[in-house]
């Protein structure tokens, strides 16, 4: 049956494809060199006002904007070429830091996706399109999380983050209900199963996204990081937290990333659960402390304590520390070096119910050294683009 | 056999006349046998109709028309029907405006909205296109236009007042909000029914589900206490040939009251035929963690098609507590050694438990307040309290 949108002859003359083969559209390109509007990251070799290589940029639509035409609009071959520049030569320049990349990135990849709103493309472009547009989001909100709000505002991402996944999950279910676009290749499943752990992980114990997940399709639900990433929110869900911290190291790069943002909320439940735990009278090794909420060095662990008004004793004592460049990354293998001696750690801390501040703002998000070091092993564009998984 | 349109308007006159709000709903709905009449299946019936009936049942009555019309179709047109249903809730709402201090056409109201979702829900299915939702969504509004009326007419006596409406409207809010799973926008709706000063005279099917619908709401915002409330107020007073109904409502209610520590009865599980809860309760009171998770994974399908996957997930917590609860029970002291509950737990089959996972899952029973104690790392021990150190999971 067709769909009522489609019985109207007006929207279907509204189609529009695009025939722009550039990045950015002739009479774009024309009016910005004249007018001087270059991005820094469109300059000939950082040269003021030479134009190197455009990207169409982000604008709305203006209520008397005529419609737009084939010839500002990219075709579907140039809109992938666009997504791959963007996520291989400018996500590595070093010229500038990263939030201003992120910035030019995040305002070119939304034209992107503007296109293909009014070019209606359908649900497997769409998905194409979509996949590394999420994992750019995902890597971006982790690399940044440090970052002040003024220059990074993490919510921005959230949304943006959610938006896409939303949009991408939806191409699935309709590829799914279309039975006649079974052929699926290997890839294709692959890029499905990563962004769908993706969305769990983003999501962690998130009811939602946990129905969601219970519905989908068995080649994705048997696909093994996704098993991890499901596993992961189910086990948030039921409310324990040392299984979700201690797979946390074993996911892959930017999954492993993306969940580390979640880090600090479990470290302050870990803490709080612990002040009525253990409360009073008897110590708390701090190494104990360590293993449990993936904290890496001593400091790291005053700081968590006394930002919640934990007391952590003056007396130190060296004990085997987990070095976490050891903590190997696949998940298949965990290797654990202990360096005996290598570490003194607070002897104990003290857990009082009533020291801990529950007003306390949740420490800010920031790098974590395990994350870091998975994510220099890797070439990020590779990752980015969904050319290589695990 | 079937009389002519004018013998089917002249019939919808008297009706209309003698203010039968059942007997023309009857002439108004998709399940009565009128609608198979092909005398009835005209494209445009406004001018037949307008000669025998006043603004606004016109209108109802035309798009009612239309809607057969377009059912009787083949391939049936399934969209256009639904629009012209939409047309005759809108103009059911100005029949509502138009009456005051009179609710005898409420049945009508509720016939023309029930048909209106079935419709949606026919549209959904047959016709994929849309946005998930999304028509479903547009009949919840339409509907809600019919309940703001009702819900209005504050002036009018207790007997004539179309306030009366307000629970069956709610109910088929419900039905829609549920399976388009957008639950908060069953909030406002329970605040209107709770601020409503005869809420508990609506008819009792009525009230059987809504209260099935707010406990199970409840049951979304962890509020498990409410909803075993509700729940249980719609399991005791749905008469008990309505199996499937009861069926449907203990469903719900047995994981709820499991968690807060209540094993369901073989007895009444066996009647309704939903035995593996019952295999389910003896994991939970033996603290079996490996045969809980077996039995969840053995029956996932069923579980998740049943929309309490998830629920029955978080009893993992309450297996742990009965489990160190038996320890307890076996040791007879006040001071456990951690090294028994690692012990318990690999013996119920976790085979890769840490010492440390074992003190993060008793810390987080105590901070649940399921067990009252402390640990001591130092000496690897659980002290519980003299008193009650495993409270009741209702109390808690």
């Amino acid at each position: 049956m067709r769909s009522p949108l489609e019985k109207c002859d007006f929207l279907q003359m509204a189609k529009i494809q695009g025939t722009c083969n550039e990045f950015c559209p002739n009479a774009e390109m024309k009016m910005r060199v004249r007018e001087r509007m270059l991005h820094f990251f469109e300059l000939k070799n950082g040269q003021k006002n030479v134009p190197g290589i455009l990207v169409k940029e982000f604008t709305r639509s203006a209520a008397d904007v005529k419609m737009p035409k084939g010839e500002d609009m990219r075709t579907m071959e140039c809109l992938t070429r666009t997504v791959e520049y963007l996520l291989k030569e400018i996500v590595m320049d070093n010229r500038m830091p990263y939030r201003m990349a992120y910035d030019f990135i995040f305002d070119r990849l939304r034209a992107v996706r503007r296109e293909i709103v009014i070019q209606m493309f359908d649900a497997q472009q769409t998905a194409k399109l979509l996949e590394p547009i999420v994992m750019f989001l995902a890597y971006s909100r982790y690399r940044l999380c440090d970052e002040p709000i003024e220059l990074f505002d993490a919510k921005i991402c959230d949304q943006h983050l959610q938006d896409c996944l939303t949009g991408v999950l939806r191409c699935y279910k309709t590829l799914d209900e279309d039975e006649s676009k079974s052929r699926h290749t290997i890839r294709d499943i692959q890029r499905r199963c990563f962004i769908e752990s993706v969305y769990q992980v983003f999501n962690l114990g998130c009811p939602e996204s946990m129905e969601r997940a219970l519905t989908l399709p068995d080649h994705v639900r048997q696909d093994p990081t996704f098993k991890i990433c499901f596993q992961m929110s189910l086990f948030y869900h039921q409310g324990n937290l040392y299984r979700v911290l201690m797979g946390l190291p074993k996911l892959p790069h930017i999954l492993c990333a993306l969940a580390a943002t979640k880090l600090q909320t479990m470290r302050r439940r870990v803490l709080q659960m612990f002040t009525h735990a253990y409360n009073k009278q008897f110590d708390v090794p701090g190494s104990y402390l360590l293993r449990v909420m993936l904290i890496d060095t001593p400091e790291h662990l005053k700081q968590q304590c006394g930002h919640y008004g934990l007391e952590v004793s003056k007396e130190f004592e060296r004990v085997p520390v987990l070095c976490s460049r050891s903590i190997v990354q696949t998940p298949r293998q965990t290797k654990v070096l202990h360096i005996p001696g290598a570490g003194s750690v607070p002897k104990a801390v003290r857990f009082n119910k009533s020291d801990f501040i529950n007003s306390a703002e949740t420490i800010k998000e920031q790098h974590e050294p395990f994350v870091d070091s998975k994510l220099k092993l890797v070439y990020l564009p590779e990752v980015l683009l969904l050319k290589k998984f695990v | 056999m079937f009389g002519s349109l004018a013998n089917y308007l002249s019939n919808v006159e008297r009706c209309a006349e003698a203010c039968s709000g059942q007997a023309l709903s009857d002439f108004l709905s998709l399940r009565d046998v009128h609608v198979q009449n092909d005398k009835l299946h005209v494209a445009q019936p406004e001018k037949m109709v307008e000669r025998y009936l006043d603004a606004p049942l016109d209108e109802v009555v035309g798009a009612h028309l239309k809607v057969i019309y377009y059912l009787a179709q083949n391939p049936t047109n399934y969209m256009e029907a639904y629009t012209q249903q939409a047309a005759c809730c809108s103009a059911v709402v100005k029949l509502l405006q138009m009456m005051k201090d009179e609710n005898w056409c409420l049945p009508v109201m509720y016939r023309v909205c029930l048909d209106l979702r079935y419709l949606a829900q026919a549209c959904e299915k047959h016709g994929r296109s849309f946005t998930p939702g999304q028509i479903l969504e547009k009949a919840a509004d339409c509907m809600m236009a019919c309940f703001r009326v009702c819900a209005a007419d504050g002036r009018a006596s207790e007997e004539e007042t179309k306030r009366l409406g307000m629970m069956n409207l709610v109910n088929q809010l419900f039905k829609i909000y549920f399976r388009i799973n957008k639950l908060h926008l069953c909030k406002p709706l329970i605040r209107a029914i709770d601020n409503c000063a005869f809420k508990d005279t609506f008819p009792l099917p009525e009230q059987i589900t809504y209260k099935y619908f707010v406990g199970r709401r409840a049951m979304f915002d962890s509020n498990y206490r409410m909803a075993v409330e509700d729940l249980s107020y719609a399991f005791t007073h749905c008469p008990d040939r309505f199996g499937s109904n009861k069926r449907l409502i203990l469903i719900y209610l047995v994981p709820v009251k499991m968690l807060l520590g209540y094993l369901p009865s073989k007895v009444l599980l066996q009647r309704h035929d939903l035995l593996l809860f019952h295999d389910l309760a003896q994991t939970l009171k033996a603290g079996n963690v490996n045969k809980f998770d077996e039995i969840v994974r053995e029956n996932e399908k069923v579980l998740i098609r049943s929309g309490i996957y998830l629920l029955v997930e978080k009893l993992k917590f309450i297996v742990y507590r009965n489990l160190f609860k038996k320890v307890f029970a076996i040791r007879q002291t006040h001071q456990l050694d951690l090294g028994d509950f690692m012990t318990a737990l690999q013996f119920v089959g976790v085979t890769d438990v840490s010492l440390d996972e074992t003190h993060c899952i008793i810390a987080n029973l105590i901070y649940e307040g399921k067990i009252k104690g402390y640990i001591s790392y130092a000496h690897n021990k659980l002290v519980v309290s003299k008193q009650n150190p495993f409270p009741p999971l209702i109390s808690v």
